[in-house]
């Protein structure tokens, strides 16, 4: 049975300049017809569900959906949520006050991540978020009023234009706010985003080096886990859905353009908001697009997601490296340390993940 | 057809002065090829050329001409090529003519090929009758070039044709001219047979077609025929002409030229420069041939991706099938494995053969950089040639090393000569001669041919804003002091870098290649030092910085599939790299040594 699930809320106010998420900006009328939708996928799914551990709204921008949709949704989830599960909900600073954090509560919800990005004015421009610096202060703050059982900060680095004492003010800002939970990302500037199409580029990869380093080491000073390659906790405020994920357990996604892994199989739903409401309203389910995970791409995978935590990968659950003859070396060369059944990457080999893995792992 | 109503014919001309399209033109006139069958250029048959505007293979076209006498005229149109890499080609062409055309375009005037080309004409004593191109243009200057051309030949300007091949003016002047000027064969039709080859290509489905230019006597399709250098006898299979499709004639006699099918299996069998006589009814002597083609450049060519080492050696295969100037063998270097050597007539053919490899048969190449070949004497007595910086041996056992210098002849205005000659300093030139050309200087200097292997083209043309032009032929071997200079990556050599230089440049080059590579080897996962050694001597070093940050930072449900790609794709990059030891390395470092010896401001990617 599947005991992770994903739903995805995709309504957003505008779209940032980053975005290449599936979002729908300007819908605001369907997200009735959205939850109804969504109602129904999960009946056709709901027997392969449970108990759930931990569910996760993501967006898009969840908070639009206001309380009571959520909460309609939750009591659907409800026969089939264990007890003390994780339940989150994504929130975009600009659409949350201390009421709709109250209510959100009421719902069950017991963690909420707040997209704040940075506190730095010129930044959120150059990011087009909706919302202003004070407004992102007191949205975590009301949060934390609220009662949830973890508080999350989203945020990003390497934003076109940054400077390192921008840098170093959203760590310090971060740190004021004294929240449960931090993910600092460095930004990606996909192909077919505002960004992208502005022409923006990435920091060099020194600048973007000691950004890294310095945000782990300050946060990590501060008492917070770097468990994972972007996420930073409190002991015990670890997300337990994420780190599902992390640990190649199946998860089902729910709503437009979602991603489920079940039983060595993936599938995305449709991610066109019409074809979606269409086709569930007629089968129960989505238009889908399925890959099935071989043997050997679900051990990449599982070297991949595990070598993201801080945490010795079982080499027993993940299966054995392609070039096992690498892993001297690499250990030599001061990036991981082997014992038998378990490697862990160093501290300097968690920045360079993916050329690790490009040694130990044939990705082709 | 008797012979007085016979004219064999070449066009000699610089690249770009228009000889395909009046060559074009002139089947056209003469009914060849209609309008509508008239692709640009028809003589130029691959690709390549039309792509570069250069003939590389000499062919032979049968066109009949009434001229304004009453009588029809069999002309024999061949082919020269325009390129200095293919000037033995040209000779050949040369011999199975009476007269060329010698074209100029009116607007630049002679050119330093077409100097060249025009004294192996008047070696040959041929007709010379000039032509001034492209007199449509408004820069034309048909006076001043007329009169240097008339001056060059040693005629009176008034014989000097002026033409436009691409709106057809004057081109009719040509073929009468052609008629009138130039002699015809004068060869024995009832002597034994005497064939020349001038050319050969192979054809998949009919085995190696050779074009023949017959002197004496005549032979016909089933008739044995015997090349008298090799002694190697083959069957007269089908016999014609082109027109410039082929036409099966089943006979070919004196003065004419013409193919030959063979059902040979490779170009190499039949020996352009030979000649063909009758096996009942041999020839007492052959015709003068010409100079054996040797090549000059060699490199090494290998696979990107070991699996196709086969696939190279097939494809090299069937590139000599039509190429008897290329050649090839086996070749293992540590850091890129196995591969071939191959030896070039210039560079221009190097790049033709590479592009040809990758285009046609769909290979991704590495190449190293170029190398003439050395001759050395060891401590032992012993002479060796090497055409590799790994075939040297170590300097103790080395008495005296010569390479090959060859004489440039540069063509440039007044206002370039500076230019040229500190160009020609800087790469070990040896100053010669200069004369005024028209309005120009023909410098000569003798050079290095390691020297001008690698950028020296280029740079001549940017240094003088592309007027200068060259020429140059092989002027023997000089001793030289020469030293091998390693390139060490990680401290281990790579062989594929090494190069052999002069001494006193081995510094400045080892320093500028090691900080081109630098450049060039992206960061690795450790810090990898560069080092430039002359005799086991550290001379310059750099150092590949380690990589400090390369993960992607978000990985949830949705990404995961997202993120595995992402690992597929710079895999991919990889595979476009060659890992020499444990550092990646791309395939322009191999190409970074081509880029040296000039100056700092000429960084200018080649072509």
């Amino acid at each position: 049975m599947v005991r992770h699930l994903y739903v995805h809320l995709p309504f957003c106010a505008s779209r940032c300049g980053y975005c290449a998420f599936v979002v729908e900006v300007g819908a605001l009328d369907r997200r009735d017809a959205y939850l109804a939708a969504l109602r129904a996928e999960l009946a056709s799914e709901r027997g392969r569900l449970g108990p759930l551990e931990t569910i996760y709204l993501g967006g898009g921008t969840p908070t639009l959906m206001r309380p009571h949709r959520v909460a309609a949704l939750l009591e659907d989830l409800a026969p089939l949520t264990a007890a003390g599960a994780e339940i989150s909900i994504e929130a975009n600073p600009e659409t949350v006050d201390r009421e709709a954090f109250a209510r959100l509560r009421r719902t069950g919800i017991t963690r909420v991540s707040i997209g704040a990005q940075s506190f730095q004015p010129e930044l959120l421009a150059a990011l087009d978020r909706g919302a202003r610096p004070d407004q992102v202060r007191r949205a975590v703050t009301c949060a934390k009023r609220a009662g949830f059982r973890s508080v999350s900060v989203d945020l990003l680095f390497g934003v076109p234009g940054q400077t390192t004492a921008q840098l170093e003010a959203d760590i310090d800002e971060v740190l004021d706010l004294g929240v449960d939970h931090i993910s600092w990302y460095e930004l990606e500037i996909k192909p077919e985003t505002a960004l992208a199409r502005l022409g923006a580029r990435p920091p060099d990869e020194d600048w973007a080096a000691d950004a890294y380093e310095a945000i782990v080491a300050r946060l990590e000073a501060a008492g917070y886990r770097w468990y994972e390659t972007a996420n930073f906790a409190r002991p015990g405020h670890e997300c337990q859905h994420s780190l599902a994920y992390w640990s190649a357990r199946d998860y089902l996604g729910l709503g437009v353009g979602a991603v489920s892994t079940v039983a060595g199989r993936r599938w995305r739903n449709t991610p066109g908001l019409s074809a979606y409401l269409g086709q569930v309203s007629v089968d129960g389910v989505p238009a889908r697009t399925a890959e099935a995970l071989d043997a050997a791409t679900s051990r990449r995978e599982r070297w991949m997601l595990g070598l993201r935590l801080d945490r010795p990968l079982d080499t027993a659950w993940a299966g054995p490296p392609d070039h096992p003859e690498a892993l001297d070396r690499l250990e030599a060369g001061g990036l991981l340390t082997a014992a038998p059944g378990r490697v862990a990457l160093t501290r300097r080999g968690r920045f360079v993940q993916n050329a690790v893995l490009h040694e130990l792992m044939e990705y082709a | 057809m008797q012979q007085d109503l016979i004219r064999n014919f070449c066009i000699i001309a610089h690249i770009d002065h228009g000889k395909s399209t009046l060559a074009d033109r002139i089947l056209q006139l003469t009914g060849a090829v209609t309008g509508r069958d008239m692709r640009e250029q028809i003589l130029d048959s691959m690709d390549l050329e039309r792509e570069r505007g250069i003939t590389i293979k000499a062919q032979a076209v049968r066109v009949f001409y009434t001229a304004a006498d009453g009588q029809t005229y069999q002309l024999n149109l061949i082919d020269t090529p325009g390129h200095v890499d293919f000037s033995y080609e040209v000779s050949r062409s040369l011999a199975a003519c009476e007269g060329a055309l010698l074209v100029v375009d009116a607007s630049q005037g002679i050119e330093a090929q077409t100097l060249a080309n025009t004294y192996l004409a008047v070696e040959g004593d041929l007709e010379l009758i000039p032509v001034l191109n492209k007199i449509d243009l408004p820069a034309a200057d048909p006076e001043l070039h007329g009169r240097a051309v008339a001056e060059l030949i040693g005629v009176d300007p008034s014989s000097v044709l002026r033409i436009s091949a691409k709106t057809g003016e004057g081109v009719a002047d040509v073929l009468e001219a052609i008629v009138a000027r130039i002699p015809p064969p004068h060869g024995d039709p009832e002597a034994p047979v005497r064939a020349l080859i001038f050319d050969s290509v192979y054809d998949q489905y009919r085995g190696v077609v050779a074009f023949v230019r017959v002197v004496d006597g005549a032979f016909t399709k089933g008739d044995r025929l015997v090349a008298m250098q090799t002694g190697r006898e083959v069957a007269a299979e089908e016999v014609g002409v082109m027109t410039p499709t082929m036409l099966s004639t089943g006979r070919l006699a004196a003065g004419e030229s013409g193919y030959l099918i063979t059902g040979l299996k490779s170009v190499g069998d039949l020996k352009v420069g030979d000649t063909l006589t009758l096996a009942r009814r041999p020839a007492a002597a052959p015709l003068a041939g010409y100079r054996e083609v040797k090549p000059m450049v060699f490199c090494g060519l290998f696979p990107l991706d070991a699996d196709d080492y086969p696939d190279l050696r097939d494809a090299l295969e069937k590139l000599s099938l039509n190429d008897a100037s290329l050649q090839w063998e086996p070749e293992t270097s540590q850091a890129l494995g196995f591969g071939f050597r191959c030896g070039f007539l210039g560079l221009l053919h190097m790049d033709i053969v590479r592009e040809r490899l990758e285009r046609e048969y769909d290979l991704e190449l590495l190449a190293t950089t170029p190398n003439v070949e050395y001759q050395l004497t060891t401590t032992g007595g012993e002479e060796l040639a090497v055409r590799s910086p790994v075939e040297l041996p170590p300097p103790t056992n080395i008495a005296s090393i010569r390479e090959p210098y060859v004489r440039c002849a540069i063509l440039v205005p007044a206002d370039g000569v500076g230019a040229v000659m500190q160009l020609c300093q800087e790469r070990r030139g040896q100053y010669v001669t200069m004369t005024p050309i028209e309005q120009r200087q023909q410098i000569i200097y003798d050079l290095p041919l390691a020297e001008i292997v690698t950028d020296f083209y280029d740079q001549l043309k940017s240094r003088t804003r592309g007027y200068a032009s060259l020429d140059y032929e092989l002027a023997g071997y000089r001793e030289s002091p020469l030293v091998k200079l390693d390139i060490l990556l990680a401290g281990e050599p790579v062989d594929a870098l090494s190069m052999i230089v002069h001494k006193d440049l081995a510094y400045g080059r080892g320093k500028a290649l090691v900080e081109r590579l630098r450049e060039t080897i992206p960061r690795q996962l450790f810090e990898v030092p560069i080092q430039a050694a002359v005799g086991g001597r550290i001379i310059a070093r750099e150092t590949i910085k380690a990589r400090r940050k390369d993960v992607l930072a978000k990985c949830y449900g949705g990404d995961i599939s997202r993120k595995r790609k992402l690992l597929e794709r710079q895999k991919e990059g990889k595979k476009r790299m060659k890992q020499v030891g444990n550092v990646e390395v791309p395939q322009e470092a191999f190409l970074s040594v081509l880029t040296l010896g000039s100056s700092s401001d000429s960084h200018a990617a080649r072509k």
